[in-house]
């Protein structure tokens, strides 16, 4: 947890993305249409990932389920505008979001009681259930055919919304980490027989982290409805949405602030390189890349960077060890 | 439904229930001992459905034959990757074992995918549509072999898990890591056993399904997923528990997929939150290996 | 040792009535009466397996007794869950220690502060100082920016405790705080929790090193399967022939004795 001033890690961490934003809102006019929906992708990404980072990295519950409020999201942005009423995107979106953290609520008090594995497959039933419900509830999302919303094509507008959301993202978890709301979650996922006894509702908190986890994953499914324009159950609660949110915060640090962002970019990254290269192949050097870094670098790559610079100051020496400790610690001799 | 109908279907049951068991003893005992849910176990399962089918098509092996090889292999290849991989993150949090067996399941699906080609494949012998026919229900004789083999193979693991020496060490660490380790056990060894054992049943299981149904490179994750809820229906006590579990999810499974199928996924899902919420110690589970 | 206790008209804190805790078959507390007065320390003995951290357990909320009825400042607490009991004043330690591995000592105790009793009008920042407050109480300064993990078990201890101070609490309970100390580390123990005492906190401490328990404690309360079988001073208590032939022994009594009135 931060210091209350800024320390020289905040400012370089704030100058970097800075920088960042500034390169990203003049970009558009620099790239192909095809370059900006995969830049647009990796935001999506970014703002999934960072709803599961409140969840699975702040409170320490590995969700493996938001892909089925991604969907929900998708469908309410959708049928609300198909609906006679025509409602507008944003408010659509809205509505969408606020109807996946509601859910969130009611599924979360029951199945946040689970531990561990049966919580992660808990959700992850929740999810193929949303999706099955979709593909039969004909009468309302028009079941596997699925449901097309209007088309809007300019890619720069998908674009400027997600970075817009994304920065929202990025501050509301800097609030949050600073509340007493993060304090409490890293005292769950601490331990959560010492945080009720310290007079924290563990299940207060973690529904709340379950459903702003929602409320993320929803509107990134609503921008990617609207960019889509044909939206099937199939392809809105597939599993690979919830791994790769989950990758990209684990690649890019769990419990941090710009982890999510940093490790949505890597995978992006990584996977349109891969998938360029290794069109067959890719999902064995993903999966080879998931286990490289679960075993050398659990915690991510944000530690990696704050860590150098304390090494570019001084202050800590570098050693390849430290790689090899975790891999260490985690072993059984 | 009708009695003929329903007798079918409960036949289908049966037998299914068999290969079942078989692919979930070997979840359940690594989930038991080592505190692992692989998800890649599927993926093994698969491993051994190839290899009896190429070994059949190529080597023109009797696919009976190709199941004791494939357990060797496969126990082979479950021995390394344990001892490469998976021990690794043994006392990791448990999100890191679950991608990391997660990106092991990706790994090798795709490769099975990329030199086998995703067709559906199956393995078809002359005694393939050879059955037994007691009065209106129908039993075929593959089937009928796949389950004895099946509980057999269960049956096996369940004596070598109780009289032999490495048996009770698997056991004994999984009741107790410290006071195994006093005793002389050597943890990563047995922890690797333990693994290669898994992989060998998910193997031989495999093989038995390329008899059964036709096969592509994503059998595997339908097994893992019935694996997991077998485990929690029957608990992770013992070898019974297991069996009891793979009948009860049969049965469940058959029927649900007779009346409802496109609702069959989430059915089985939504009894399964609810078990995990009322019971999660399964129907008659305890909490370690015994 | 006096205490106030003793002499002026005793306000009760917190009332246990038959609390009875059932595991299947097997009662770990059977209908267990107790007064905690204000302003005491409450020694608690007894064999292990007796039911002291039981009787904890469910006074916190962590567990809930099969029966009985349990009052803290006049209110019910039987049934309310722990965090809200830690908010009305009650803390507890642990007795194998349960600190907030990945963060560092002074965000631990700083959760506590956040929380706990004196929580709600404190923002994150008021309770970073009032945790640098407890962790200057405690000796724990110099470890603030150290991660729970790193530390030494007295330190450890250390920091169990500065968590459920930090939540001031008015009735703290001590869950064995001694274990695995030396017998330095236990002297300044029992000067840290005669301290906190002083402060104006109630305690009830389990222990078995039975010099600090003889050294601190207003009145002892023992244990034996489930039940509460001597409570009192402690001088007559260590002569009770119960006392002695459950727990203490002939020869240890007289020590115990003896170790009593160099006081």
């Amino acid at each position: 947890m931060p210091e209350q001033r800024p320390t020289l890690r905040q400012w370089i961490g704030l100058t970097v993305t800075g920088l960042v934003l500034i390169g990203m809102l003049i970009l558009p006019g620099y790239q192909s249409p095809y370059d900006l929906l995969t830049y647009t992708r990796f935001l999506v990404l970014a703002l999934m990932a960072q709803g599961w980072n409140l969840i699975g990295g702040f409170t320490g519950y590995a969700a493996f389920g938001n892909v089925g409020f991604f969907g929900v999201g998708a469908y309410t942005t959708g049928l609300l505008m198909l609906s006679k009423w025509h409602v507008p995107f944003f408010p659509a979106l809205f509505s969408g979001a606020v109807l996946a953290g509601l859910i969130a609520v009611l599924i979360g008090l029951p199945v946040l009681r689970l531990k561990g594995h049966y919580f992660a497959i808990a959700t992850l039933g929740v999810a193929e259930a949303f999706r099955q419900i979709a593909d039969t509830w004909d009468s309302v999302t028009q079941g596997s055919t699925g449901i097309d919303l209007p088309v809007r094509t300019d890619g720069e507008f998908f674009y400027y919304s997600a970075l817009a959301f994304v920065v929202l993202g990025i501050l509301v978890t800097i609030a949050l980490k600073r509340s007493k709301i993060g304090y409490a979650w890293v005292a769950i996922r601490g331990d959560q027989e010492a945080a009720k006894m310290l007079g924290i509702n563990t299940t207060a908190m973690k529904v709340l982290a379950f459903a702003f986890s929602a409320v993320f994953a929803a509107i990134a499914g609503g921008l990617t409805a609207y960019q889509n324009i044909h939206v099937t159950p199939g392809d809105f609660f597939q599993l690979e949405y919830t791994l790769q949110m989950i990758i990209a915060t684990i690649i890019g640090g769990t419990g941090t602030i710009l982890g999510p962002v940093l490790g949505a970019g890597v995978y992006q990254l990584l996977s349109t390189y891969v998938w360029t290269r290794f069109l067959e192949l890719h999902p064995t050097v993903l999966g080879f890349i998931i286990i490289v870094f679960i075993i050398f670098l659990p915690r991510g790559l944000m530690p990696v960077l704050t860590g150098s610079i304390d090494v570019l100051r001084g202050r800590r020496r570098f050693r390849w060890q430290a790689l090899l400790a975790n891999v260490r610690a985690h072993r059984v001799t | 439904m009708n009695p003929v109908e329903f007798g079918q279907i409960a036949v289908n049951a049966v037998l299914l229930s068999g290969i079942l068991a078989l692919v979930a003893l070997g979840f359940s005992l690594v989930w038991g001992i080592m505190n692992i849910v692989n998800l890649s176990h599927g993926a093994f399962v698969v491993l051994g459905a190839y290899l009896t089918f190429y070994l059949h098509e190529l080597v023109g092996l009797d696919p009976f034959i190709t199941i004791p090889i494939g357990m060797v292999v496969l126990f082979l290849v479950g021995f390394v990757v344990q001892r490469v991989l998976i021990n690794q993150v043994i006392r990791a949090p448990l999100l890191a074992t679950f991608l990391l067996t997660f990106g092991l399941e990706i790994l090798i699906v795709n490769l099975v995918n990329y030199f086998f080609k995703a067709d559906l494949r199956s393995v078809t012998t002359r005694y393939t549509g050879a059955g037994l026919s007691l009065g209106p229900l129908r039993i075929p004789y593959i089937r009928l072999a796949a389950l004895f083999i099946s509980f057999a193979l269960v049956a096996v693991t369940a004596v070598f898990l109780r009289a032999t020496r490495p048996g009770r060490a698997i056991r004994a660490t999984g009741m107790d890591i410290d006071a195994a380790r006093l005793t002389g056990v050597k943890v990563a060894q047995i922890y690797a056993l333990t693994f290669a054992i898994g992989t060998s049943l998910a193997g031989a299981a495999g093989s038995l399904l390329s008899m059964i149904v036709p096969f592509d490179p994503n059998l595997g994750g339908t097994y893992t997923q019935r694996a997991f809820v077998i485990c929690v229906l029957g608990g992770l006590g013992d070898v019974g528990n297991v069996i009891l579990g793979a009948i009860l999810y049969a049965f469940v499974d058959v029927f649900v997929g007779a009346r409802l199928p496109e609702m069959s996924q989430a059915f089985t899902f939504g009894v399964l939150v609810l078990l995990l919420i009322l019971r999660p110690q399964g129907i008659a589970g305890k909490k370690f290996y015994a | 040792m006096e205490a106030a206790a003793s002499n002026a008209p005793a306000e009760v804190l917190l009332q246990a009535r038959a609390v009875t805790k059932r595991f299947g078959g097997v009662a770990a507390l059977q209908g267990v009466d107790l007064d905690i007065r204000k302003g005491e320390i409450l020694g608690v003995i007894g064999p292990n397996g007796a039911g002291k951290t039981t009787f904890v357990n469910c006074i916190s909320g962590l567990d809930r007794p099969t029966s009985g009825t349990i009052l803290f400042k006049g209110r019910e607490i039987t049934k309310m869950p722990s965090y809200a009991i830690g908010r009305l004043g009650l803390a507890r330690t642990f007795q194998v220690v349960k600190p907030l591995r990945q963060l560092n000592v002074i965000d631990n105790v700083a959760i506590g502060a956040m929380f706990g009793a004196g929580g709600k009008r404190r923002t994150t920042g008021q309770a970073r100082e009032r945790a640098e407050q407890v962790l200057e109480q405690l000796g724990l300064k110099h470890r603030r920016e150290h991660l729970a993990a790193d530390l030494t078990l007295p330190d450890l201890k250390r920091l169990e405790l500065a968590k459920a101070l930090a939540m001031d609490p008015e009735l703290l309970f001590l869950d064995e705080v001694m274990a695995g100390l030396n017998p330095t580390e236990v002297e300044r123990a029992m000067q840290m929790i005669e301290a906190i005492n002083r402060a104006g906190v109630t305690l009830f401490v389990i222990e078995h090193v039975m010099k600090a328990i003889m050294g601190i404690s207003d009145r002892i309360v023992v244990l034996h399967f489930g039940k509460k079988i001597a409570e009192g001073d402690p001088g007559q208590v260590i002569e009770n022939p119960q006392v002695i032939e459950a727990y203490l022994g002939e020869r240890f009594a007289k020590r115990a004795k003896s170790a009593l009135h160099k006081k």
